[in-house]
């Protein structure tokens, strides 16, 4: 018996674990070798750049949805958030608060926001679909409330100027987001934290009997989920030298479309970092190799909407077919 | 006249003939016969695994005999399948289970209707729904009123509408399954009412239950179940509780005894005067070191709820918990369990796996910190508690990591039990840890626990199935709602008197 164990186990990490990554991996590889061939400027060095900085700005704040979505739990309020915080920083800047000051406070903003909505969640037992969406009105609302939809303009200053730059070569931004997916992929994969979100999100119940702090958990997610969408408002406010109140529309979605591309399961327990890093650039290699065809942009959007949806459901035969073979008796 | 009526072909109601049943490995039902007759009110008695769900299953159709006939009302039932449910329902068999199946967010009439709402042109009338429902109550003698909300109800008065929807259409057999598990003392003259005005108007009930009490004042007579064949059928007004012990047990017990000798090492947990709200009432006892103490008592008893509030999982009314003479009656779950206190829930796979994790992080998910260098969890200590777990227990699996939602249940039990050896715990709490598992892994799981009890473990085993206890425990404490009615110490400790006790 054992043996047999065995060896279907093996075969199921080879085949249902990596499986989706490895097909996401193909997948990459057909749509960068594809548009390389038929694309002008595809292969660029500059679009390369191009490439990284989009991943960037849906990376960042997808690494804590990730852990949002392990633990069972959503959040949909990433864009306004972004603005929100971006918004925040031009005031501060605008006003003469030094630079470093005003990013700690713009990233302390956003952590404060999330803490709030995982509060909600997890002593109140609002819905974190609700705390958030609540979240994503009020934010946008206030951002174009207290700008009267104007960019907030600021002083030149060095130090944005820094995280707008290249950085060793590549954008600064995506060194922040590859520094990020190191970080977030060890806490994890490797501490009490990072293990106790895949328990609560795998069963809670079991979760609380063994001691974990289910609420603390809940909270904290969302806490990481706000200060890493404040870290990409501090990041696209340097890019573009302005607070914008409308800036980081549908940016939840993209967020939620690469962890759930990524083989992260929504129902909770099962995903990982790698599939959201895959999935991030699969959803940027789409909408850059699109925009460079001169695809309709309004088509675009009906091409991501089948992608994303094609890319779930393969996901879900893959799971159902491991259910099948290893739950199934 | 109970005799005239029997020869009475008419009123022969439902009838298995002859029935086999086989599950993989198991003889379910071998050879079974069964009648019931107009307006009477069967009791069903057996332990667990004696054949009681295989037969009701048999009677509503969700299960087809490999051998033998069913017979409701003069047909027999031929279809398979979803067709034989229908068929059953469509004679007029209906089953009350012990999870209530109302729709909670909807009234009284609408669950009454459930799916078969009463509608003109396909638009609902409520009118004629209500006017139906209050009828239907009033044939049970229950003043409710159809619009209420079924939120608004207690528990007992859900029970009541669960089986005044089986009055819906025209019943002849309804078949309640331990309708007062989860009722208080007051409320349980409410559903006997209920069952009364089915018994007079004609239809023939069988009672589920293990309460000696109540089968005496409800029923005429009892069937008693013991290894899938029927062990006896006595009339209740003559028969006395051991006779129906016997009938249950048998005579046949192994006598495996793994207790030696009673411990007496001095007291870890005291419970002094434990009340919980309307579940518990004035308990004390002692939990000694290196003790095995079982808790027997029937579904409903207070079992779980003792063991919650113990574990700080659910708040008590008054009393006090005593760790190592310490009060830790308003301690929280978490700090309890730092202090030695581990839990295993009753089920196992709704509060008790992590499925999709490894059989590793399902052990070490009690304290990372144990496995953890500086706050980073080593993969090599983790490996190696696990295997240590997996050692000391015997769970069987084929590498630390496998997922334990693909072991058996035995294994799964037994990770459950692991995880709280690997936090140190010096004291258990069991809720029935052997529910479920296959013959083998429960002579491991009951090995398992008296090893642990060797090692100065003390642990609290509750168990419904009653033979179980003389064999691990050092002393058994009987529950009968919520209260302790007696107690039973190694060698002294015999089923069928612990059995008496509970009925």
């Amino acid at each position: 018996m054992s043996a047999t164990t065995t060896s279907r186990r093996r075969g199921f990490r080879l085949f249902a674990l990596d499986m989706n990554e490895i097909g996401l991996i193909v997948i990459l590889l057909v749509l960068y070798f594809g548009f390389g061939a038929t694309t002008n400027g595809f292969l660029s060095a500059n679009n390369h750049l191009s490439l990284l900085r989009d991943a960037a700005s849906i990376a960042i704040a997808a690494w804590a949805v990730t852990l949002i979505i392990i633990a069972g739990e959503i959040d949909v309020s990433v864009g306004p958030m972004v603005a929100f915080t971006s918004v925040c920083l031009a005031f501060m800047l605008k006003a003469d608060v030094n630079v470093v000051l005003a990013i700690l406070a713009a990233l302390a903003i956003g952590g404060a926001l999330g803490t709030f909505a995982g509060s909600l969640r997890a002593y109140f037992g609002v819905p974190s679909f609700v705390a958030t969406l609540g979240l994503w009105s009020a934010l946008r609302g206030m951002s174009f409330f207290t700008t009267n939809a104007l960019p907030v303009t600021f002083p030149d200053n060095a130090f944005l100027d820094i995280l707008a730059d290249n950085m060793f070569g590549i954008p600064t931004s995506a060194v922040v987001m590859l520094v990020l997916f190191a970080i977030f992929s060890f806490v994890s994969q490797k501490t009490a934290y990072g293990r106790s979100i895949f328990a609560v999100g795998g069963n809670a119940n079991a979760a609380e009997l063994c001691g974990i702090n289910v609420a603390r958990i809940r909270v904290l997610i969302f806490t990481t989920s706000g200060v890493m969408a404040a870290l990409a408002g501090v990041l696209l406010t340097a890019r573009l030298g302005s607070g914008n109140a409308g800036t980081a529309s549908g940016l939840e979605f993209d967020v939620i479309a690469a962890v759930v591309i990524g083989g992260t399961a929504l129902s909770g327990g099962r995903g990982s970092m790698l599939g959201t890093l895959l999935g991030v650039f699969v959803i940027t290699l789409i909408g850059n190799g699109l925009v460079l065809r001169g695809i309709n942009p309004f088509f675009q959007e009906v091409v991501r909407g089948v992608i994303i949806v094609a890319a779930v459901l393969a996901n879900i035969l893959v799971t159902r077919y491991r259910e099948r073979r290893i739950f199934g008796a | 006249m109970q005799t005239a009526r029997q020869q009475d072909p008419q009123s022969l109601v439902a009838a298995v003939r002859g029935a086999i049943k086989h599950y993989p490995g198991v003889l379910a039902l071998d050879d079974v016969d069964f009648e019931i007759r107009r307006g009477e009110v069967r009791a069903l008695l057996g332990k667990n695994g004696a054949g009681k769900s295989t037969l009701i299953r048999l009677l509503t159709g969700a299960t087809v005999p490999d051998g033998g006939e069913v017979t409701i009302d003069g047909a027999a039932l031929t279809g398979s399948g979803t067709q034989r449910t229908i068929e059953a329902a469509r004679l007029g068999v209906r089953a009350v289970y012990q999870e209530l199946s109302l729709i909670v967010g909807m009234s009284i009439a609408e669950n009454l209707f459930l799916g078969r709402w009463p509608s003109t042109m396909a638009v609902l009338s409520h009118g004629e729904m209500e006017h139906q429902a209050r009828e239907t109550l009033a044939r049970l003698g229950l003043k409710l009123d159809p619009r209420r909300g079924v939120v608004t109800l207690s528990p007992a008065e859900r029970q009541l509408v669960e089986i005044a929807r089986v009055m819906i259409g025209e019943p002849k057999l309804v078949i309640l399954d331990e309708p007062t598990s989860s009722l208080k003392a007051a409320e349980v003259e409410l559903l006997f009412r209920a069952v009364r005005s089915l018994a007079a108007a004609g239809i023939a009930v069988i009672y589920v239950s293990h309460r000696m009490s109540e089968i005496r004042q409800i029923a005429q007579a009892a069937t008693v179940m013991r290894d899938g064949k029927i062990a006896g059928t006595v009339e209740v007004a003559g028969a006395d509780t051991a006779e129906i012990v016997r009938l249950m047990l048998g005579h046949n017990e192994q006598r495996d005894r793994l207790v030696e000798v009673a411990t007496g090492g001095p007291a870890v947990l005291s419970v002094r005067d434990l009340t919980v709200a309307s579940k518990l009432s004035g308990l004390s006892f002692d939990l000694k070191r290196g003790e095995v103490l079982g808790l027997a008592g029937l579904l409903g008893s207070g079992r779980t709820e003792l063991l919650k509030a113990i574990s700080g999982l659910d708040p008590v009314r008054s009393g006090t918990v005593l760790l190592d003479g310490k009060d830790i009656t308003r301690v929280s779950y978490g700090e309890r369990v730092k202090n030695g206190i581990g839990m295993t829930p009753e089920s196992r796979k709704e509060d008790g796996i992590l499925p999709l994790l490894g059989v590793d992080e399902n052990t070490v998910a009690t304290d990372f910190s144990k496995v953890a260098v500086k706050g980073v969890i080593s993969a090599s200590r983790m490996a190696e508690a696990a295997r240590d777990i997996i050692r000391r227990i015997g769970i069987k699996t084929a590498r630390s990591d496998t997922p334990v939602g693909t072991l058996s249940g035995g294994n799964q039990q037994k990770v459950v039990i692991g995880r709280w050896v690997y936090a140190g715990s010096r004291i258990l709490l069991l809720d029935e840890p052997t529910r479920g598992v296959d013959v083998e892994a429960k002579s491991q799981i009951y090995a398992i626990i008296r090893q642990l009890a060797a090692e100065g473990k003390s642990i609290i085993f509750v168990s419904s199935e009653i033979e179980e206890l003389p064999k691990v425990c050092d002393r058994v404490l009987v529950l009968k709602d919520g209260r302790l009615i007696q107690e039973f110490m190694a060698p002294d400790i015999d089923t069928d008197t612990l059995m008496a006790a509970c009925l």
